[in-house]
């Protein structure tokens, strides 16, 4: 069903909705993330040597220290919540050097932010939610109930203005029913389109430390060089993404976890856009493009007409590596058959 | 003598104020959207430059009609619904280096492209002056699109590469017209707002041979424009000769209880939001398709907006009507027994202007004052005053309320701003 991000994490979600059913339909999904340090490779604009970017990015264990399914990457591993499942647990293992969390925006949970004292004895808040400490030797849980259907971030709510561009984020999707995105809307096909950004200058400060301390003391100057859909910029030999067939429903569900708004446009076809962080449009919208703010889902249903590669490209220009290069960057092609 | 003289040079002003008028309002072809109509169109890619508002010289890339100059925005396109076009592109792009250049057409179905190089987005016009890429497609809707380059578009839509797309329904009729197939997007006037932005230090780079320098991610535009002009460009006429690479203006007119169609075009890479003072606008269309619940049901999901959003690559029409509803007084200064005008707000007939205005030792007059607060009515003003209101109209600034985007490389007033002007029952307006 998926051609899309993370396709281990994928079947390995619903390995585990399928042992969770075995064990007695429960109504709840369960997943064991770990967070680590990990290194990306990013294209030189010169086609110079790669350029390799520390990043802190999400993997999914069996369980609390057990098994590790998969290495760490950005973005972590898609999160599918079986449709008949209204709970979702995350368990986390935390093996970075800072604390972190983990939130879903447009999910119902209970939030403990956590305050910090600052020079001036302000209590400032931190963190969103409860903190998974550095190197935890228990698991730290996060629950979310009443999971209403759709597309959505999970992402860590701690020192989010830094640990978002670290890459701690992925995909989390749950359909209303089999093949079913929304109640009533059906879906042949899926592809998924998760946008972020890298800016290699906080992530080299933070790697060595010197991100708050002797170099930059903000992410006010961000100035992201390299674009990416799925965690990986475009370069000549990304391949195409499968996008079913004519005549096939498919779903396309753009994430932005970048820090700006981007404007993914589609060539060749309108697709029908349905619903906006997991709301449902009153009436689809039929658009080439659409406006994919900072934080914010959109889904989309195509229909393509006629078989062919259909370019999704980012209309703002976020289509170089490092501004200098092309192709790069936020561009994909669907592949429709016959 | 002296007061005689004044007086003597305060009529001559009046005098010279019709005769510009005159000159203007014959000159305009704006109410009918300027460009190519057809179905065969030559595209030459080719160096140029246009002239900011504030004389800066800027090098562009752009399409020029055929073997004419280059020009920014590239020519508009008004086609037909259902109507095959073939549109051929040369390139002619050999400053700083020859560049590849294609074409692009968001929103249309079924585009092939043969000839040239084979390329990433489609195929690709190679810089040797004489390879031709054709490009042909049928738009099978009507409505509001763009063209742009398809190589390199982080860099070619800056430096120019970029165009409008007009698709006129099936039975267009230019007596009744309608942007689409709907009494819900009939109008009176129609006027394009394709808003651009440009970052200097990109095109200054590129005119002087720098292209290692180029980096697209630092993106600062200083120059906002509509139709290729900045304010106060945009409001002289269309296809004036000092300004030779930038055909469009952009001056809308519309006498009151009258519907202008505005088609917008997010052409550059930058949201703007573009605010229509006077009244909000009925946004009944985006990216080509009517705001309808079901098809045939008319734009019956139009949203009205005081502000509306342009998103890069986006295209939205909207319908902005205006009668000075609500003023509460009667903007054409009637006695109450007197007869109504042609669409006049009735409810305000024959109600007194509401304040006693200043002497004229007292005010300061705007160049686009007529003098009089009532439309159609000059009044006295001081010698030398006033003089671009033509007709006694009233004058709303449209603009980008992203204040920023009201400047010429930092000085106010100009950028992506033009005046919409209220004429008087009885001013033609082409």
């Amino acid at each position: 069903m998926s051609h899309s991000m993370m396709k281990t994490a994928v079947t390995t979600a619903l390995a585990l909705s399928v042992l969770a059913m075995m064990a007695g339909g429960a109504s709840a999904a369960d997943f064991y993330l770990r967070a680590e340090g990990l290194t990306k490779n990013m294209p030189d604009p010169n086609g110079g040597p790669d350029l390799p970017v520390p990043m802190w990015g999400f993997a999914l264990d069996d369980s609390f220290e057990g098994t590790e399914l998969e290495a760490a990457d950005v973005p972590g591993p898609r999160l599918v919540v079986p449709p008949g499942d209204t709970t979702l647990t995350i368990h986390l293992d935390n093996n970075l050097s800072v604390p972190i969390s983990i939130v879903i925006r447009g999910q119902t949970a209970t939030m403990t932010p956590t305050f910090f004292t600052d020079d001036q004895g302000r209590q400032r808040v931190y963190s969103f939610t409860h903190e998974t400490p550095a190197g935890n030797a228990t698991q730290v849980t996060y629950t979310w109930t009443g999971l209403k259907p759709g597309t959505y971030l999970y992402h860590s709510g701690t020192h989010p203005q830094v640990q978002v561009q670290m890459g701690l984020y992925g995909g989390v999707t749950r359909d209303a029913a089999a093949g079913e995105v929304y109640s009533g809307i059906p879906y042949d096909e899926e592809v998924v389109l998760l946008y972020s950004e890298i800016d290699p200058v906080l992530h080299e400060q933070v790697d060595d430390g010197s991100y708050g301390t002797t170099g930059m003391t903000s992410t006010i100057d961000y100035s992201p060089k390299y674009f990416l859909i799925n965690g990986e910029p475009y370069t000549a030999s990304t391949a195409p993404i499968a996008a079913g067939n004519v005549g096939d429903r498919v779903l396309i569900r753009f994430l932005n976890a970048g820090l700006r708004t981007l404007t993914p446009t589609l060539l060749g076809a309108h697709m029908s856009v349905i619903a906006e962080d997991g709301n449902v449009y009153p009436y689809p919208r039929q658009q080439y493009s659409l406006a994919l703010p900072a934080g914010q889902t959109k889904d989309a249903i195509v229909e393509f007409p006629a078989s062919g590669t259909y370019p999704v490209y980012e209309r703002r220009g976020s289509l170089t590596s490092a501004g200098g290069s092309s192709p790069g960057g936020m561009l994909r092609f669907l592949e429709v058959g016959p | 003598m002296i007061p005689r003289l004044v007086a003597h040079i305060g009529r001559l002003s009046v005098v010279v104020t019709m005769f510009f008028s005159f000159s203007v309002a014959s000159a305009y072809a704006g109410a009918e959207i300027d460009g190519l109509t057809g179905t065969d169109f030559t595209f030459t890619a080719k160096a140029d430059c246009v002239s900011g508002a504030d004389g800066l010289s800027l090098f562009i890339w752009g399409f020029a009609n055929g073997d004419g100059r280059a020009q920014y925005p590239g020519p508009t396109l008004i086609l037909e619904e259902d109507i095959p076009v073939t549109i051929h592109l040369k390139n002619e792009i050999s400053w700083p280096e020859p560049v590849p250049v294609s074409l692009v057409f968001p929103g249309q179905m079924d585009v092939t492209a043969t000839g040239g190089d084979p390329g990433l987005l489609t195929r690709e016009a190679p810089p040797d002056g004489t390879t031709v890429v054709t490009y042909t497609f049928t738009p099978t809707e009507p409505g509001t699109y763009h063209y742009h380059s398809g190589t390199r578009p982080d860099l070619q839509i800056e430096m120019g590469l970029v165009g409008a797309i007009i698709v006129r329904p099936t039975g267009f009729d230019p007596g009744s017209p309608r942007a689409y197939a709907h009494a819900d997007s009939a109008y009176d006037h129609e006027y394009l707002f394709l808003l651009t932005e440009m970052d200097y230090n990109i095109h200054r780079l590129v005119e002087f041979g720098r292209m290692d320098e180029v980096d697209t991610t630092t993106f600062f535009p200083v120059y906002w424009f509509i139709n290729g002009r900045n304010a106060p460009d945009t409001m002289l006429m269309a296809g004036i000769p000092w300004l030779p690479t930038q055909p469009y203006n952009c001056m809308p007119r519309m006498h009151p209880g009258e519907k202008l169609l505005m088609r917008i075009i997010g052409a550059g890479r930058d949201a703007h939001p573009f605010h229509p003072h006077g009244n909000n606008a009925r946004i009944i269309a985006k990216d080509g398709r009517l705001l309808q619940s079901t098809p045939g049901a008319g734009a019956d999901l139009a949203i009205s907006d005081f502000t509306l959003a342009s998103v890069p690559g986006q295209t939205i029409d909207a319908i902005f009507e205006w009668t000075g509803a609500a003023l509460g007084w009667d903007i054409y200064g009637h006695a109450p027994g007197d007869d109504p005008e042609p669409n006049e707000y009735m409810p305000d007939h024959g109600k007194a202007f509401p304040v006693v205005l200043p002497g004229q030792q007292e005010l300061t007059f705007g160049a686009a004052y007529s003098g009089s607060p009532f439309l159609g009515v000059f009044g006295d003003m001081g010698p030398g005053e006033g003089g671009l209101n033509a007709n006694a109209g009233y004058f709303y600034m449209w603009h980008s309320h992203n204040e920023k985007e009201m400047v010429n490389n930092d000085i106010f007033p100009g950028g992506m701003m033009t005046m919409l002007i209220i004429e008087p029952p009885g001013v033609p307006i082409p």
